[in-house]
């Protein structure tokens, strides 16, 4: 089995033959999705194609519906399920279609697929405007990253990912085009939703469809109010960061000795808007990230000496101050925060005024860098859910210790967007590669006490899930029905 | 070259992410120059990226994947610049240049390598000595009348095929840095190439015929300390030598020290100082050679301990390279102006030569050091200032290309300048 | 008589009218939409009854057009062909006030009159459209997507999640609203909109007009309330330079809210003596007016102020403006009531302020960029002028969004709705400007009326992918046919 020969023809004639291959190294190179682990549901493509434009997507995608061949779409490669799961699978790579166009002004910017956080990042700095790095890094896709996640810890000031989405060009899965938003009637990206019901409901919800409903060639993209003075950076690469200007930045951590003082301050920091990053530091997330330059050993080391120390109930909070504009703003938001502290019986820490993973880069795959294996859940709820929820997985978690590493009870991390409207829930727990089952089902039962118990969270498990979620799944069978006619976009 | 237990370890510990293909996240300073692998920026499948050829390494040890044309062309193709490595080790600590150097061995053992450009180098290193298939008799006919090497001193000159028979001007003025700073030096009568290129295309046979007979050579002349002006030759003699000896750096008979790293000690001691104006804008392009690549080696033998901990290794991950000294020596030049681009230091954009990429795919390297290039001349600078023959060559080949009027320097020459 | 009797059966007999003159009011609105009275009214009280209604109108193939309250500008609760006016008055009560999450959550029956006077109880305020009409519903608001006040992102996506009963009756509640036991045997609280699953069932269901489903209640978001306030109006000759101060302030992410007005609009709103404090007004007022609220916040709130009038002029310096007046002429007090006029309905006994001057308003409003608006007058002003309308009684509101990203614009007509040669010319006039503000490229994301169908006739691709998604929901097209597209 392979391509049909007629097929690859008429997509080398698409793209250049320079741009398709059915070479098995290319292929074999483009099986397996980042993060997950090899398995044999993810199969060696056909062939994989590199389309340089939106006409050259539609092309492809018409040819695959012509032929049946299903398809499957990346980018920046750093993805999280977008690989082929049948045989002679088209791969369509669209890191060639990286163009960035910004309008400063208007404060968004228009991407292609294959444009990195990190490359439209710095464009922006160098402007005064900012875009979200998520929690992956900046070596993901922004577009993809927009249509599917989007968060980061500067959502606490500028929100939710998903409200990132502007003007929209979509090929839908048997090639047809759909423009959303202001795109729909102009050429202009600069307005998301409508005209009337928001097809962008199609696109995500609380996450994106990994390429299942056709592959969105081009988006335009929120960018935000940013401070005018420069982000340094510093260090070598195992150990960079980036130096903040003091008279707009100040980090501050804080301990409170309780973890209803710490939420309720959370809560009382987001009543007075104040601050760029609110969010806990779980012990666990701060040993993780600071195994940068030291390895799995570093970690392993530090852990075993930390881990133990951790007491149940306390909670640090780190506080991001933001002087946008002004240094009198940044003093206030410092007597603010200081006056809350305060009032909620914390310990206020300044800490160094630089930042290593918030701008440019993240930390999140230092996890593997641990060793063994690793799962976390991830949950999009309020403050209160988040406290609440992490209590029940870690009480999930105690019944597969020791085969899920000792933990130490440590809390779990919640961070916290717009200002506190809604928040982030993430715990990480680990095993040795011989108990990944023991994780594998403390997973699925944080997920069965998830679907039922009030959990919202991000990667919902159809069969658990959709019979208490509102039946959605049948609703989006009949969505893809609708659109995918031949079943060619990244079936199951 | 990895032990087969090892290369599947580290190939199997990449995760995909494509860290590998970035400048450092927290360096990159544009979307125009964000891009660290020259093969990936080019070519973009990902077979042709770390990630790729990790995942082929795999592929092929397990029997799934064979040398095909495309494998064989992405493997060939990558410019072993390292740049790879040092990102990986931000976050997952994989010795990706390992692997990629082991995965062009096995294509040698297999027969499938390497390409005949680069067995043409192993044919001429056979018969004479040096990478050219040039007469070993006229090695030393770069030497002057007017430089006269000692016959016997502790320190000694390792020239290196390229400054030998290519670029005579570039030892000529390397000798003469040497003899103004005071420092009495000797040469090899029978200095061999350093086999830098048959390492880099995985002919180790050859290879380490050329690590042992230099590595004899300079013990018997009794020198302690080894100047070069070739980075290739300098990671040569500091890196690969040790590690197909199965040793660490510390262990050889003999210390290796860049002109730059020598002159930047003496100046630093107060030994040494330019005394001519050098009027210019320079920017500096770090040598893969002599950056993140020039770390000691530490030989280690693999031992883990559950989950993945690496008993008793020393990493190497880029910071050990030489990045200040050239820059010190540019700085304390009156009058010159040194002007930084975005890539540098670990996160330098190779030029395009190494990993016998110049040799075989000459129109790649031209188009990797026209991207450099391209970068240094946004900074504004006059001219662009390496510390390698190699880089110096094709970086001018490629500002020629394009008349693009920046010059390009070899930091020797503007040593040169600067001294009455 | 079947569907009256059922009808009957499930809001009760108080609750159902076929009388034609019940169904008179419900045939027109404030807008000139051609008038069409429903079959029958129905008045559920709560989401079962909707639920039921729905089923009995699908089953039936009876269209049903759900209306919320008591006052409707654009035609889009008109029963285009008839059936079932589903009227959700009688859903009026805030069900929660969740101070937590600073949010509320209210059926369809409440109004803003209703909201804004509960929420200063709890030190919090609704993010609500330019002074609503006090009848007008919290969450059709939300729903249609109407423009807030205040710029600040952190404010957008205002309606978290929703309770629907679809077209064929289910009850679908979205994002973590869907959890079982929501709001009370849950730890669940309703603030995460994405979802469930892989599609944003809350966007399908905004700036639908009621064509794909009933919303029976809604979390929205407040604000916290600003302790005290610093009012600035800065007069502008040109909206250009008026426009680029709002950039330069919204870049500082300064400010609560901020908004600019022509002399007519803002005349109107301040007018207390109908009609010579009008014409007075409209004479001193500056063209344009940016108006902008410093609010102090939570905490230190003159500290709060202070620096961000340092920011504000800041701003004005790098336009070499060189007042930043904090009253208005002949107004006096007006610094200090503003504030609270902005977060409040329209007071319930005065004129509603769009139909103070003529009686009657029509409205084009659209997106475009701060940057373009001036065109925009220019081009709304020639319409009107070829239309034999008075220019200088145009009404003209920018309100900028998300830091500046885009402003809603407005213009708005007002009229004699006695005059049936006024009525017939504005008819005219709101035609051709929705025209020619979609030529130059403003965005009507929310299309109501006849510019609807002038929006879907350009916009291609998403009307038939809209059409499809109608086609699954609505399969027997029962809710508010002849809306939108459908």
């Amino acid at each position: 089995m392979s391509i049909p020969r007629e097929a690859y023809q008429t997509l080398q004639s698409i793209v250049g033959p320079e741009w398709v291959s059915d070479d098995p190294a290319i292929c074999e190179a483009d099986r397996y999705c980042s993060l997950s682990s090899p398995s044999d549901e993810q199969r060696r493509p056909g062939c994989s194609i590199e389309p340089a434009s939106t006409e050259e997507v539609q092309a492809i995608v018409k040819v695959a519906n012509r032929y049946k061949i299903p398809y499957v779409c990346t980018s920046t490669f750093y993805s999280a399920g977008t690989y082929a799961r049948k045989d002679d699978s088209i791969l369509i790579d669209l890191k060639r279609m990286n163009e960035i166009e910004i309008d400063e002004k208007n404060l968004y910017a228009i991407v292609g697929p294959g444009v990195a956080f990190s490359a439209l990042q710095a464009d922006l700095l160098k402007r005064g405007l900012i875009t979200f790095v998520p929690g992956c890094g900046g070596n993901s896709s922004v577009l993809a990253n927009t249509v599917n996640m989007g968060d980061a810890p500067i959502g606490w000031r500028y929100g939710l990912g998903y409200q990132r989405l502007l003007g929209v060009e979509w090929v839908l899965p048997d090639g047809e085009m759909l423009k959303m938003g202001s795109l729909s009637m102009s050429d202009d990206y600069f307005w998301g939703e409508g005209p009337g019901p928001d097809l962008r409901g199609l696109l995500r919800g609380c996450a994106g469809h990994q390429s299942r409903l056709g592959i969105v060639t081009k988006i335009g993209v929120k960018i935000f109010p940013f401070v005018s003075e420069e982000l340094e950076p510093m260090g070598w690469a195992f150990h960079s960061f980036m130096k903040l200007p003091p008279n707009r930045f100040k980090w501050y951590n804080i301990r409170f000795y309780s973890r209803e003082d710490a939420i309720n301050a959370m809560f009382e920091i987001g009543r007075s808007e104040i601050g760029l990053v609110v969010m806990t530091v779980p012990p666990i997330f701060r040993s993780v990230a600071r195994t940068r330059g030291v390895g799995c050993g570093g970690f392993w080391e530090a852990w075993k000496e930390n881990g133990p120390k951790i007491k149940p109930n306390q909670e640090d909070l780190r506080v991001l101050l933001y002087g946008i504009g002004s240094d009198k703003r940044l003093e206030y938001e410092e007597k603010v925060l200081l006056d809350i502290v305060k009032d909620f019986g914390g310990s206020p820490r300044e800490a160094p005024c630089r930042d290593e993973t918030n701008f440019m880069a993240a930390d999140a795959i230092c996890a593997n860098v641990v060793g063994g294996r690793f799962s976390s859940e991830v949950s999009y709820e309020s403050i209160n859910q988040a406290v609440r929820y992490s209590r029940v997985v870690n009480e999930i978690t105690e019944k597969y210790k020791p085969r899920i590493l000792e933990d130490y009870g440590t809390t779990n991390w919640v961070c916290p967007y717009e200002l506190g409207y809604i928040a982030k829930m993430e715990c990480l727990r680990m095993s040795s590669v011989e108990n990944r089952d023991a994780l594998d089902k403390w997973h699925d039962d944080v997920h069965k006490f998830c679907a039922t118990g009030g959990g919202s969270t991000i990667f919902p498990e159809d069969e658990i899930f959709g019979p208490v979620w509102g039946n959605y799944p049948e609703k989006e069978a009949k969505i893809r029905a609708l659109f995918d006619p031949n079943h060619v976009s990244a079936p199951q | 070259m990895l032990k087969v237990e090892e290369y599947k370890h580290q190939a199997e510990t990449c995760v995909r992410c494509s860290y590998c293909k970035f400048v450092d996240l927290n360096w990159v300073k544009s979307s125009r120059f964000s891009r660290q692998c020259p093969i990936d920026t080019r070519y973009r499948f990902n077979l042709y990226s770390a990630h790729g050829l990790l995942h082929s390494a795999l592929a092929e040890l397990s029997g799934k994947l064979e040398f095909t044309p495309k494998l064989m062309d992405a493997l060939w193709h990558c410019t072993l610049c390292g740049g790879c490595d040092t990102k990986c080790k931000r976050n997952l600590d994989v010795e990706v240049l390992q692997v990629i150097e082991t995965l062009r061995c096995r294509c040698v053992e297999q027969g499938k390598g390497p390409l005949p450009e680069h067995k043409m180098l192993a044919d001429n290193v056979k018969s004479s000595h040096n990478i050219y298939g040039a007469d070993p008799k006229e090695r030393l006919n770069w030497l002057p009348p007017d430089i006269k090497p000692a016959k016997k001193a502790d320190i000694l000159y390792f020239v290196g095929d390229p400054m030998s028979y290519r670029w005579p001007e570039l030892a000529q003025a390397t000798a003469k840095i040497l003899g103004k700073a005071g420092a009495k030096f000797m040469v090899l009568e029978d200095e061999w190439s350093s086999g830098h290129e048959l390492f880099a295309t995985g002919q180790l046979a050859p290879a380490k015929e050329m690590a042992d007979h230099n590595t004899k050579a300079i013990k018997d002349s009794g020198a302690k300390t080894v100047i070069t002006s070739d980075a290739e030759c300098y990671k040569t003699l500091k890196v690969d030598y040790p590690k197909i000896m199965e040793k660490s750096t510390e262990d050889m008979p003999y210390t290796v020290l860049h002109i730059t790293e020598y002159i930047d000690q003496l100046m630093q001691d107060g030994k040494f100082k330019f005394n001519r104006r050098v009027p210019m804008k320079v920017t500096y392009h770090d040598p893969c050679n002599l950056g993140r690549l020039a770390e000691p080696w530490y030989h280690w033998e693999p031992k883990y301990e559950p989950p993945n901990i690496a008993v008793g290794k020393t990493w190497r991950r880029g910071e050990k390279g030489v990045y200040e000294p050239p820059r010190n020596i540019l700085k304390g030049i009156r009058g010159l102006e040194l002007i930084e681009m975005e890539r540098i230091w670990d996160n330098a954009w190779c030029c395009g030569y190494g990993g016998g990429v110049g040799t075989a795919f000459p129109d790649f390297a031209l188009w990797t050091a026209g991207e450099r290039i391209e970068e240094a001349i946004t900074t504004g600078a006059e001219a662009i200032v390496s510390s390698c023959p190699h880089c110096k060559d094709i970086l001018g080949r490629a500002a020629d290309a394009n008349n693009t009027g920046i010059k390009v320097y070899d930091i020797t020459e503007v040593m040169l300048r600067a001294i009455r | 008589m079947q569907i009256k009797q059922a009808l009957t059966k499930i809001v009760g007999a108080e609750n159902v009218s076929d009388d034609p003159e019940a169904l008179l009011s419900y045939s027109k609105d404030c807008s000139l939409s051609t008038p069409r009275a429903p079959n029958y009214v129905a008045r559920p009280k709560n989401t079962d009854e909707v639920q039921k209604v729905v089923k009995l109108a699908n089953e039936s193939r009876i269209p049903v057009v759900p209306c919320s309250s008591g006052i409707h500008f654009y035609g889009n609760t008109i029963p285009n062909l008839g059936g079932i006016m589903l009227d959700l008055g009688r859903m009026n009560r805030i069900l929660e006030f969740d101070l937590y999450n600073k949010m509320v959550r209210v059926e369809p029956g409440v109004t803003w009159g209703q909201l804004q006077s509960e929420a200063p109880k709890h030190k919090m305020m609704g993010l609500g459209p330019l002074l609503p009409h006090p009848l007008k519903s919290v969450l059709t608001s939300h729903l249609e997507r109407e423009p807030m006040l205040i710029p600040k992102f952190e404010y957008a996506g205002s309606m978290v999640t929703i309770e629907a009963v679809l077209p064929d009756g289910e009850v679908f509640r979205t994002g973590s609203a869907c959890v079982p036991g929501f709001p009370d045997k849950s730890l669940a609280e309703g603030v995460n909109p994405g979802g469930p699953g892989y599609l944003s069932y809350n966007w399908l269901l905004q700036g639908a007009q009621g064509t794909m489903g009933v919303v029976t209640w809604a979390k929205v978001k407040l604000a916290p309330r600003p302790k005290i306030d610093k009012t600035f109006f800065i007069p502008f000759e040109q909206l250009e330079d008026a426009a680029q101060l709002v950039y330069n302030v919204q870049r500082r992410m300064i400010g609560e809210e901020c908004l600019i007005l022509n002399s007519v609009n803002l005349a109107a709103i301040l007018t207390k003596k109908w009609p010579q404090d009008y014409d007075n007004l409209r004479r001193i007022l500056a063209p344009w007016t940016v108006i902008l609220v410093s609010g102090g916040g939570w905490r230190r709130p003159e500290e709060r102020i202070e620096y961000e009038e340092d920011g504000l002029r800041e701003a004005a310096n790098e336009l070499h403006i060189p007042e930043l007046p904090t009253s208005l002429p002949s107004l006096p007090g007006i610094e200090r009531d503003l504030p609270g006029m902005l977060r409040n309905a329209w007071p319930e006994k005065k004129t509603y302020w769009k139909f103070a001057s003529q009686g009657a308003c029509q409205d084009v409003f659209f997106y475009t960029t701060l940057n373009r608006a001036s065109e925009f007058v220019s081009v709304m002003s020639q319409v009107a002028a070829e239309n034999g309308y008075c220019i200088d009684d145009i009404g003209f509101y920018v309100q900028p969004m998300e830091y500046g990203r885009s402003c809603h614009f407005e213009c708005n007509f007002p009229y004699n709705p006695g005059n049936p040669d006024d009525v017939a010319m504005i008819y005219n006039l709101h035609a051709e400007a929705a025209e020619a503000a979609i030529d130059m490229g403003g965005y009507f994301s929310r299309p109501y009326g006849v510019v609807a169908d002038m929006v879907y006739d350009r916009a291609a691709s998403y009307t038939t992918a809209l059409k499809k998604v109608k086609q699954l929901f609505d399969p027997n097209n029962i809710m508010s046919p002849g809306r939108l597209c459908f």
